[in-house]
């Protein structure tokens, strides 16, 4: 067997775990979505994000994209964060390509999916309370800043750490997309932000929309209307008491600032060009003018995981130069990214 | 009446109602200087329209949050008519807010009365130096501003003499030790009562400075620390830092008496723990405990329904200054307070959301931004 093929191989069982998991039909499904229900997502929230993120069928180039990328270790050491519960899937896929022996260890605050996926794939990676890697290992983290620098200083020597923190999304429309594409690109953006509650690096936060405030104003509206009808198909889960308080905080900021249209239990927020703001999590979006949506976006840079666009292929081509680091997608492929790697890909 | 004519009218009821003077009442006051700024500040109007648009009691009135000074002009005038901007200090590496002022009498005016009330202990002759660099020309630190005042007027000096570079005590090379101990020596061959002004990160360096030894300055002397610690030096719990200061000057522990300011507010809060001071003869604060002046209220809120909480429940800081009037009459602040005892307890900052998984704190993001 090739190198190459046992590599492959060790990803099968986990992908068979997941695929079971995703299938809301059978018993283990359904005891899937119970146990999710400690992420604080909505039931139609969970079964959203299965549908749409769980990557159950990946394609085999971007399965041999994710091996090749990935780095082998004597063990692999998987630190998962909680928020994107379905993100402990492809992040114990690299540790398995990484290494035959991978440790996991679950975020307090969520390891049922990692517990799940390793109760349709038996053996295939064992979960831990705590991770103690040597010389010659690997660690994946993902996580905030802070938890990565906490876990970066107590590594020994010779640990290879891949380090995934804190980052957001943003969306960028052209000033030549028509109305109509706008207002059909909006549902999908819609979607972006709905799933996983918006608790996620990939999720958007900020949209540029080329043109004056008028522009970004409309833009706001139409928006929040997607997302007051979205959340009567798929509601917002709960929320903890900080994240709530900071959505208060940015209601009214953005209210001082700039225009508010309520959207849903959440808020899409208009303001002029420069005016930054960053939503909390919650579903709610920041709209900004622009006129040059390349210089608007050059501050951010290191912080941006994620860029869907709409418009002419030579801003699309600056925006890929400029943004190296993100994952430049369509609307309402934000979350989805290509089973290659890390869904960040950020060097940092 | 014109809008600066209304201005001037406000700033002279409120200058009449902090010296005294209760024809009218806070509450009408408050309510007066919020109907004249949702006229003449756009984002005013909006935030008050997002609450229901209702202007009825002083509770009504919506506060402005302290990040919109980031974002935006907070002022009902234009830039042209700024007396002052003083810029806000901000967190580490987060970007500044600036407080535009039309008028400074009435900054002056409030600052002074409060701060002769809390820092001053008697009528003897005082000096007043400032562990602070000296401020610039405009001032753009309101507390650097402050500062001076203080240094004028608890002297009875000449203006240009708050200008003194011996009277700021921390330049390029840190804390000037030697005219630190200069001007105690000063003051005690003089007999004079010494006033130390200083932000609290001033004082864990010139505690690092001393390296255990003390200052030798008068058994009367002062020290009126201020802010957090904002990132620019190792951070030391309140209680630790008033002894360790009191024991650096050889002072009581009462005699370090904290103020709380905001650049985006007009007026400060004290401790009242000075003996023979008169804000301590009328309140008999301990330590930790913040009051207001008779202009400036704070109303701890639900952060969430930003309804206030009952007393002695913890709420983050609505704050009602009626020195505010070109500006915001109400700031809602994300500090956590809880009222105890008729003053006002506070227990650190709100932060935001404590970073979940790889979402981003706001934090993160505005430092990014200054950058």
């Amino acid at each position: 067997m090739t190198d190459f093929t046992a590599r492959r191989a060790r990803l099968e069982p986990l992908l068979s775990s997941a695929r079971s998991l995703a299938d809301a039909s059978t018993e283990r499904g359904q005891a899937a979505r119970k146990r999710l229900c400690s992420s604080g997502l909505s039931p139609e929230g969970i079964d959203f994000a299965f549908a749409r993120c769980l990557e159950i069928a990946p394609e085999e180039r971007e399965i041999e994209a994710l091996i090749g990328s990935t780095a082998t270790a004597q063990v692999a050491h998987v630190l998962l964060s909680a928020n994107v519960f379905v993100a402990a899937h492809r992040a114990i896929a690299i540790g398995l390509a990484a290494s035959d022996t991978v440790r996991v260890r679950p975020s307090r605050r969520e390891p049922e999916m990692a517990e799940l996926l390793l109760a349709g794939a038996p053996g295939a990676f064992q979960i831990v309370s705590e991770l103690s890697p040597h010389a010659g290992d690997r660690l994946w983290a993902y996580g905030s800043d802070e938890t990565l620098d906490e876990v970066a200083v107590t590594l020994p020597p010779g640990v290879a750490f891949h380090a995934h923190g804190s980052g957001f999304g943003v969306g960028v429309i052209d000033g030549s997309v028509t109305d109509t594409a706008v207002s059909e690109l909006l549902p999908r953006l819609a979607e972006d932000i709905a799933l996983f509650d918006q608790r996620g690096c990939l999720s958007p936060r900020v949209l540029l929309v080329s043109g004056g405030p008028d522009a970004a104003r409309d833009v706001a509206r139409a928006l929040s209307l997607e997302l007051e009808q979205l959340e009567t198909r798929i509601p917002r889960g709960r929320l903890e008491p900080h994240e709530a308080a900071e959505i208060t905080a940015y209601r009214d900021t953005a209210s001082f600032t700039g225009q508010v249209f309520a959207a849903g239990l959440g808020f899409v927020s208009a303001g002029s060009d420069g005016q930054w703001l960053l939503p909390p999590s919650g579903r709610n979006l920041h709209v900004l003018p622009t006129r040059d949506a390349l210089r608007s976006l050059s501050g951010l840079r290191p912080m941006i995981t994620s860029c869907a666009f709409a418009g002419e292929a030579a801003l699309r081509t600056s925006l890929r130069r400029s943004l190296p680091g993100a994952r430049l997608c369509q609307f309402g492929e934000m979350q989805r990214p290509p089973f290659d790697g890390p869904v960040d890909r950020r060097d940092l | 009446m014109t809008r600066n004519a209304h201005s001037d009218a406000l700033h002279a009821a409120v200058q009449r109602f902090a010296a005294g003077d209760r024809a009218i009442s806070f509450g009408d006051l408050a309510l007066q200087i919020a109907t004249f700024q949702r006229e003449h500040s756009a984002g005013f109007e909006r935030l008050l329209a997002s609450r229901g648009g209702a202007l009825t009691t002083v509770e009504t009135v919506p506060g402005v949050p302290s990040d919109a000074f980031r974002l935006a002009r907070v002022a009902v005038h234009p830039e042209s008519e700024d007396a002052a901007r003083f810029a806000t200090s901000g967190t580490t590496g987060s970007g500044h807010g600036i407080h535009a002022m039309r008028r400074l009498d009435t900054y002056q005016a409030l600052a002074l009365r409060f701060g002769r009330s809390a820092l001053l202990s008697g009528p003897s002759p005082r000096r007043v130096v400032a562990l602070a660099p000296r401020h610039g020309e405009p001032p753009t630190s309101s507390l650097g501003y402050m500062m001076a005042m203080f240094m004028v007027d608890f002297e009875q000096a000449a203006p240009d003499s708050a200008r003194a570079p011996e009277r700021w005590l921390i330049d390029e090379r840190g804390v000037n030790l030697g005219e630190l101990e200069r001007a105690g020596a000063r003051a005690l061959s003089a007999g004079e009562d010494l006033l130390v002004l200083a932000t609290s990160f001033a004082l864990v360096a010139l505690l690092d400075a001393l390296e255990g030894r003390t200052v030798r300055v008068p058994e009367r002397t002062v020290v009126m620390q201020t802010g957090g610690f904002k990132g620019k030096s190792r951070e030391i719990a309140p209680d630790e830092l008033r002894r360790s200061v009191a024991r650096a000057f050889c002072i009581s522990e009462a005699r370090v008496i904290s103020e709380y300011g905001m650049t985006e507010l007009t007026s400060q809060l004290y401790e009242a723990t000075l003996p023979g001071a008169a804000l301590q003869a009328e309140r008999h604060g301990q330590a930790g405990l913040y009051f207001e002046p008779a202009w400036l209220r704070v109303v701890p809120v639900d952060p969430i329904s930003l309804d206030p909480v009952a007393e002695g429940e913890v709420g983050i800081a609505r704050i009602i200054d009626l020195g505010n009037v070109d500006s915001a009459i109400a700031i809602q602040t994300q500090d956590r307070v809880r009222r105890v005892d008729g003053g006002i307890q506070l227990l650190g900052r709100a932060h935001g959301a404590p970073p979940r998984g790889c979402s981003l704190a706001v934090e993160e993001f505005l430092a990014a931004l200054a950058q």
